[in-house]
């Protein structure tokens, strides 16, 4: 089912959580919105959900306006970042509780809740603890368990909080690759909420950037890392150097002092040299630190005039350099974005 | 996957050794022990036994024909029903002010949690009062309800009023820090998978609060039956009428009955043992 969100305004007090907000969503798409804490990320999926509603704007579920459905009649499945199990209850019936609650009209035969749970279950491949209360559980186990009592209900879209954000790091990477896997079977469009850009780059078909109430950009993964439209998106996905500088006749200059124009340049769109690249914008800084544990080799340098630049490459250019500590090498980007201070999108996009 | 943690066996295991430096010499550990021993002997354990004592002073039957007196049981039975009438209705009172406080924020509600803290920082006596200058002779609704035939001060509807507004604090008091500590979260999950507010009130807010509300349950009964000071001022004292237990005791005693006095007294400590015992297998239960 697609989600259409239009002109979404929300206050909280004299706090604007979110402004004006527009988003579609197509069926079947797994969506990531993306932003720091207070971005109104969270707002939105429960304004979607019906957990909250908005000021002014509309809602709609395949084109049909539900703004002021409840929350149980929009038929959302809710995952919460902190689980919000029934702790009273079992897995089994924290699970079968969606199928229970319903009015005796359309509630399904015990048989049939039994086989539904017990599919479930094993989607979540935990079928040996169903007699289980959620307090002895895992965390992780405990995610699972949240996601088949959403899904238990067949809801026509999926709303996840935060969904590994009270996770730890090895089962968090686990259980985003199960998400996805789960999406690419189940086909429910779904929706969720996360701080942690590398989750949203890996996970999701397309990822809407959110930062102050408002949504910065939204594409596909690639999209947003490699065209960010704004300064933010490019500050917030992945790290980045910072220069200032200025644009002459269609050509960059990065500047040692304050200029008009911001120049960003990701780590990995930074070339060392050991000779002095001749024609080719570059500048000389002094290696500092270099941490070569992993694929990606990192290395800090101070450029001529003080500021520090972050470099990364691979294994295999870092040992054809041979590059020590407090050696003086030529730095060159080869990709750049320069944004006009105080602008939101880009002044030019040349390479240097 | 991370396997399930047991609970029950960490503790178990866990080191129960106190390292020698926080611990004091024997001697000091003894004498602290004698002391807190003789204190709980003198102020609890001595009156217990001195009510059983003097109650079955004159043997058995002496103990059991105190209980034939129609006044004195006409005072259990109206206990049982001030109890019986009281209670309930704080239950409801108490989970309603208890929802409305703990799960929602709106105007005034610092002021709601002192008007149900009120009758725990009022004298009884004081309480007592009030409802006679309400509902009495002089009082505000006092003439309007004796002209409808409605008697309430010196009867059986002003001895539940004045019960009902002593033990009101108990059950609300115990069930909010666990309302407050649980939040909405679990309620809106029942929300979104499509439950009622009803349905998601009986199936995932009370079962939450259950062994809370026993506990508030029990500490209601048991102030409810033991009130003295409030009922003694609307009750009139009309023997085998408006005489609750604590006040049948302290007329027999006033009559030099000992051994009916306090052999209805021990009814009163009995209540408060089971009290006791039910409170802790409570507390047994919640902390597991």
């Amino acid at each position: 089912m697609s989600i259409g969100v239009r002109g979404i305004t929300k206050r909280f007090g004299s706090f604007v959580a979110l402004d004006d907000v527009d988003l579609e969503i197509p069926d079947g798409q797994l969506v990531a919105l993306l932003g720091p804490s207070g971005s109104g990320k969270t707002t939105l999926l429960r304004i979607v959900a019906g957990l909250e509603f908005a000021d002014s704007g509309t809602i709609t579920f395949d084109g049909a306006d539900i703004t002021r459905r409840s929350a149980g009649e929009r038929r959302v499945g809710f995952v919460f970042q902190h689980y919000a199990l029934f702790r009273h209850m079992t897995v089994f019936e924290n699970i079968a509780f969606g199928l229970r609650v319903r009015p005796r009209s359309s509630r399904p035969r015990e048989a049939q809740i039994r086989s539904k749970v017990g599919d479930l279950l094993q989607l979540i491949q935990l079928q040996n603890q169903a007699a289980r209360y959620p307090s002895q559980l895992s965390g992780g186990q405990r995610q699972r368990v949240a996601l088949a009592r959403a899904l238990a209900v067949e809801p026509s879209v999926l709303l996840l909080d935060e969904p590994f954000g009270a996770l730890d790091a090895k089962v968090r990477l686990e259980l985003r690759r199960w998400l996805r896997q789960l999406h690419d079977e189940v086909h429910v469009t779904s929706v969720f909420v996360t701080h942690d850009q590398e989750e949203a780059l890996e996970v999701a078909d397309r990822v809407a950037v959110m930062n102050e109430g408002r949504i910065e950009q939204i594409g596909a993964p690639g999209e947003v890392y490699d065209r960010p439209a704004t300064s933010f998106v490019f500050n917030f996905l992945g790290n980045v150097n910072l220069f200032h500088g200025r644009i002459d006749n269609g050509t960059t200059y990065i500047h040692q002092t304050k200029t008009d124009h911001l120049v960003f340049v990701r780590p990995h769109s930074l070339e060392i040299t050991r000779r002095s690249p001749d024609g080719v914008n570059h500048f000389r800084a002094v290696t500092k630190h270099i941490n070569a544990a992993g694929p990606i080799v990192k290395v800090e340098a101070v450029t001529e005039w003080g500021a520090t630049v972050q470099v990364e490459m691979s294994q295999e250019r870092f040992r054809s350099l041979c590059l020590t500590k407090g050696e003086e090498v030529f730095v060159m980007p080869t990709q750049l974005t320069v944004f006009r201070s105080g602008e939101r999108s880009p002044a030019a996009n040349p390479l240097a | 996957m991370l396997d399930a943690v047991d609970f029950a066996g960490r503790r178990a295991t866990a080191p129960a050794e106190r390292s020698r430096s926080t611990s004091e010499p024997a001697a000091i550990r003894w004498l602290l022990i004698a002391l807190a021993a003789a204190f709980l002997g003198v102020f609890l354990f001595l009156p217990l036994a001195a009510v059983f004592a003097t109650a079955f002073g004159n043997g058995a039957l002496a103990y059991l024909h105190s209980f034939s007196d129609p006044d004195t049981l006409s005072a259990i039975r109206l206990t049982v029903i001030a109890a019986a009438i009281a209670v309930p209705l704080n239950v409801v009172f108490g989970i309603a002010a208890a929802w409305v406080i703990g799960k929602f924020e709106f105007f005034g509600k610092s002021v709601l949690i002192t008007l149900i803290d009120l009758p725990f920082s009022v004298s009884p006596v004081v309480a007592g009062l009030v409802f006679v200058l309400l509902f009495g002779l002089q009082g505000a609704l006092g003439p309007w309800a004796i002209a409808h035939g409605i008697r309430i001060i010196f009867a059986v509807p002003g001895i539940v009023l004045v019960t009902i507004f002593v033990t009101f604090p108990f059950v609300a008091r115990e069930l909010l820090p666990t309302m407050e500590a649980q939040g909405n979260e679990e309620e809106e999950a029942a929300l979104t998978l499509g439950a009622s507010g009803w349905k998601t009130f009986w199936r995932v807010t009370l079962p939450n609060l259950k062994w809370a509300l026993l506990y508030g349950v029990i500490l209601c009964n048991a102030r409810a039956m033991g009130e003295f000071g409030a009922v003694s001022v609307v009750s009139g004292h009309i023997r085998g009428l408006t005489d609750t237990m604590p006040l049948q005791i302290e007329i027999l005693y006033n009559d030099y009955q000992f051994v009916p006095a306090f052999a209805l007294a021990t009814l009163l400590a009995l209540l408060a043992l089971l009290t006791l015992a039910a409170k802790t297998i409570v507390e047994w239960r919640t902390n597991r």
